[in-house]
């Protein structure tokens, strides 16, 4: 009896711990254009940390790597705003992605 | 005799649910949750937000002279911002009369909590023959992060309600906790009126339809105490925007010689659930 609770527990609350962990941690990134033809994208995440070293990649239309750089201590990445369409990559992890297209960011 | 006991009991009757009148100061703009930076038009009301009734002039006093705002601004990551001067002055129209408002458009700028903050100059209210200025705070939040919600602002505001809940983050049928504070220190078993705009604003008007059919018309504003800890709670039954009053949760205060009833107010936006 005490083993079947065990693994019952070991099924139920396993799954649930690492789930849990996924919605409480959700990765966040917001971009705004300065205006003088710079963007920058602000990271974090919904429990307050910070996305200080945070991958941080600028990709064009096909998927190439036009800029590369990483969120300084303030959680910020600032950067040329390419020609064209692109898309911002605030790469935390597997899980912890986030992409911003260009067409969303605005002044 | 009796008759004179009668009508003098029908005064103090009256006189004693004079407060039921509920005075909202407002930091109002339509969206407290913001997926990005953005332009956002704010709105500073004095008014009776159920009813969309008197709205007053911010700032008059007793002789009818109507005195600037004393402080506006927004903390931001911990960083505070006086806007003072960007406030504009504004007529805005009640369903009964109009009165001096004042609005700001501006950009609201960067991932995080927006924290709101007036002190208006008191306000000389004759049926209850006391000033009352009302410390009030709204917080809008850009693309999720929280930064500030839960932070005391202190200076400028003498008195304020510190959420223990974002106040952006309410899904009908959820709660709100705060803790009415004074110079930074609970106030126990504060009194708090809770409101409701029960009519939208368009423009600078409230609108004729109501939200929400009042379900105990005497019952409004709705009183609720806070605990021992001058923490409270409430649970919403209805999306919208719902107002928080601490009363004179700034101590015994005077102004010109008359009563101050220093209060601490916060807005709440609930978002309804389809």
């Amino acid at each position: 009896m005490k083993k079947t609770l065990i693994y019952l527990f070991g099924f139920l609350a396993v799954p649930f711990f690492f789930t849990t962990y996924a919605f409480a941690h959700t990765p966040l990134c917001s971009c705004y254009d300065n205006g003088d033809g710079t963007i920058t994208c602000e990271g974090g995440f919904s429990d307050g940390s910070s996305a200080a070293g945070v991958s941080m990649t600028v990709q064009d239309k096909d998927g190439k790597a036009v800029t590369e750089g990483r969120m300084t201590e303030d959680s910020e990445f600032t950067f040329k705003k390419p020609e064209g369409d692109y898309t911002v990559v605030f790469d935390a992890g597997p899980g912890h992605v986030v992409e911003v297209p260009g067409s969303e960011i605005t002044e | 005799m009796k008759k004179l006991v009668m009508l003098l009991s029908l005064v103090a009757a009256f006189a004693l649910s004079a407060p039921a009148y509920a005075h909202f100061q407002t930091i109002y703009t339509p969206q407290s949750a913001l997926s990005k930076t953005q332009k956002i038009n704010i709105k500073l009301i004095f008014t009776h937000p159920w009813e969309a009734g008197h709205t007053m002039d911010i700032g008059k006093d007793q002789s009818g002279k109507i005195h600037p705002p004393i402080a506006f601004g927004v903390m931001h990551k911990g960083k505070k911002k006086d806007l003072l001067e960007t406030l504009k002055a504004i007529t805005f129209t009640s369903l009964s009369n109009k009165g001096r408002a004042y609005d700001v458009n501006m950009k609201l700028k960067g991932m995080g909590d927006h924290v709101f903050y007036f002190v208006p100059a008191p306000y000389y209210e004759g049926a209850e023959d006391i000033y009352i200025q009302q410390c009030t705070k709204a917080i809008y939040n850009i693309a999720g992060a929280p930064t500030d919600w839960d932070a005391l602002v202190g200076d400028p505001l003498p008195t304020e309600i510190v959420p223990l809940d974002k106040p952006y983050s309410i899904w009908k049928g959820m709660s709100f906790r705060g803790v009415v504070t004074c110079g930074g220190k609970p106030v126990p078993d504060a009194e708090i009126e809770v409101t409701y705009m029960n009519h939208n604003i368009e423009g600078n008007n409230f609108v004729t339809k109501e939200n929400m059919e009042i379900p105990q018309p005497d019952l409004v504003p709705i009183g609720i105490k806070a605990d021992s800890n001058g923490e409270f709670s409430f649970t919403f039954p209805k999306a919208g925007w719902w107002g928080f009053c601490a009363l004179g949760a700034g101590g015994d205060l005077k102004y010109n010689g008359k009563e101050l009833s220093q209060d601490a107010v916060i807005w709440v936006q609930v978002v309804d659930i389809k």
